[in-house]
């Protein structure tokens, strides 16, 4: 039964990939030059990182070979979470707008057909950037590879989660798209910073309110140290984040109001 | 299974939206959308469901569909709660939204049909059969592979449609699927409805401002305002019965005089029944 629901939700996932990259390819210069944007501007930063890092080559045990594997881990991982599932990075508009009634009318269940239903070319462009620099400057054996490969879904199901909790503000505060935002740039920020810079309670904030400590300082450390333990609370966090934001979502929901907008999807 | 009697059934379904104000004194106010509407709609009919602006028709499908949850009362719609079992429930519905979309703008409605087929789990077999008897009916092969953004908004409705068709639905609910259509087109619509209604037994509820819509495809005619069914009767039952001022009138100078009307008044009392 299990089995059967999830082989379907495979099905259409592929049936979304298909169709979301036929549209993409109907615009193949606009997707091409927002693919390579996002990969230069990834680039640009972590260039400035590597020219910080080559004046002060350690920083709190950080090394310029770890700024490297955060940005790879948290531009793949946003990448991968953000690509197939650009919906709900928009969550919030689409509550507030009432743009939910379409996905609401079809037998799937609402989060993952929602999820589903957007691709983004931006966000392909991170995880090319993610897997390039990784393979690249890191020079990973088999083994960090694979670990690589386990933690980049971790931090795309931190992603996944944490942007059903910003989006399922809408329910709650009717208009919050802004706050939404204000929260993305913020896990954005504390995500792309090495986490050995921040201490005491601003460690908690980022294993809570900002989920950014799943992404920049677990991941890494689990990688640097070939650590299963990191990697199974990276895990463990990133499950975290996902269920309670799906159960926002779900809660946030019986608030729904609907909207009269016209529309089409695109 | 046993062939339901009735598709709706809402017994004084309610639906109230609360409106906050003030930074540090909030005040509420709550706005009646739906009051208390019960209505039985038999399998197979088709149900013209209209009134003014803000009457509560679009949130009365909504509620219909699972997408509000009522504030009281309860819904039935063929045999399931609706709010509990959407996903249930919507795989037997065909919903049209003329001002929303279930097509992709920069995709030709082939590939929306087979995303469709594939989120309703229609067998490939079946999905072939089907798609060539809606393509042939609904006469869609001349745009089938032309990206939506490119149709006309008529030929664009007809392939909304024929996309709420394809997992035969018992039940098709059109929020005014005409609009903006030119005359031929239009007609063209009601015609297509009417032959589901007839031919597969489909239950259609209809949403327009347009009496040649209702005319054309309703058996029945329910109008509500501020929330309330104000009116609910068969078509030729609502112009032989109605008399305005003593004189017998056509379903546009009913429906306006009941759209005028203040929300208190029975028909008695706006309209004398002859």
């Amino acid at each position: 039964m299990w089995f059967s629901k999830i082989l379907s939700y495979l099905r259409l996932a592929r049936a979304y990939i298909k169709l979301n990259w036929s549209m993409q390819m109907e615009y193949r210069g606009a997707f091409v030059s927002q693919a390579l944007a996002m990969f230069l501007n990834n680039g640009t930063w972590l260039a400035f990182w590597m020219l910080f890092f080559s004046r002060f080559p350690v920083i709190k045990g950080w090394e310029q070979a770890d700024v490297v594997t955060l940005w790879a881990i948290s531009a793949a991982g946003f990448g991968l979470g953000n690509a197939f599932c650009w919906n709900l990075h928009n969550l919030a508009a689409m509550v507030s707008r009432g743009e939910l009634d379409v996905w609401m009318l079809y037998p799937r269940s609402l989060i993952p057909h929602l999820a589903l239903g957007k691709m983004s070319a931006t966000a392909i462009g991170d995880l090319a950037f993610g897997y390039f620099i990784y393979i690249v400057m890191v020079r990973p054996d088999l083994q960090h590879f694979l670990l690589f490969n386990l933690l980049v879904v971790a931090v795309a199901v931190v992603f996944i989660g944490f942007n059903l909790w910003r989006g399922s503000l809408a329910f709650y505060f009717g208009q919050a798209e802004v706050l939404s935002e204000q929260w993305f740039f913020a896990m954005i920020t504390f995500s792309t910073y090495p986490n050995c810079l921040f201490d005491g309670w601003m460690k908690v904030v980022l294993y809570t309110l900002i989920p950014a400590g799943f992404v920049s300082g677990l991941p890494v450390e689990a990688l640097r140290d070939f650590d299963f333990s990191a990697a199974a609370f990276t895990w463990l966090g990133a499950l975290a984040v996902l269920i309670s934001g799906a159960a926002s979502f779900e809660l946030g929901l019986r608030r729904y109001q609907s909207g009269n907008l016209l529309g089409m999807r695109s | 299974m046993k062939p339901l009697k009735n598709a709706v059934e809402t017994d004084n379904l309610r639906k109230v939206f609360e409106i906050k104000q003030g930074l540090l004194r909030r005040n509420a106010k709550t706005v009646v959308a739906v009051e208390g509407i019960s209505l039985t709609v038999p399998a197979g009919q088709s149900v013209a469901f209209i009134g003014p602006n803000g009457a509560g028709k679009s949130t009365t499908i909504k509620m219909l569909t699972g997408i509000l949850k009522p504030s009281s009362g309860t819904a039935s719609v063929l045999g399931l709660d609706p709010w509990k079992q959407r996903s249930k429930l919507v795989h037997q519905i065909g919903a049209v939204f003329g001002q929303r979309s279930q097509l992709w703008l920069h995709l030709p409605p082939s590939d929306s049909f087979d995303l469709l087929a594939e989120i309703y789990g229609i067998p490939k077999n079946d999905y072939r059969k089907r798609k060539a008897l809606l393509v042939e009916r609904f006469d869609l092969g001349r745009f089938l592979s032309t990206p939506v953004r490119k149709l006309s908004l008529g030929e664009r409705m007809r392939a909304e449609i024929a996309a709420s068709l394809l997992h035969r639905p018992q039940l098709l609910l059109l929020d005014e699927p005409t609009i903006g259509v030119d005359v031929i087109a239009r007609q063209n619509l009601r015609d297509l409805v009417c032959e589901w209604n007839r031919e597969e037994g489909v239950t259609v509820f209809l949403t327009s401002h347009d009496t040649g819509d209702i005319e054309s495809v309703a058996d029945r005619v329910i109008v509500i305002n501020h929330g309330r069914v104000v009116l609910d009767d068969s078509l030729s039952g609502v112009s032989a019965n109605t008399l305005i001022e003593g004189k017998p009138a056509g379903l546009e100078e009913i429906i306006a005089h009941l759209f005028n009307s203040a929300a208190s008044l029975t028909m008695q009392n706006c309209i004398s029944p002859s």
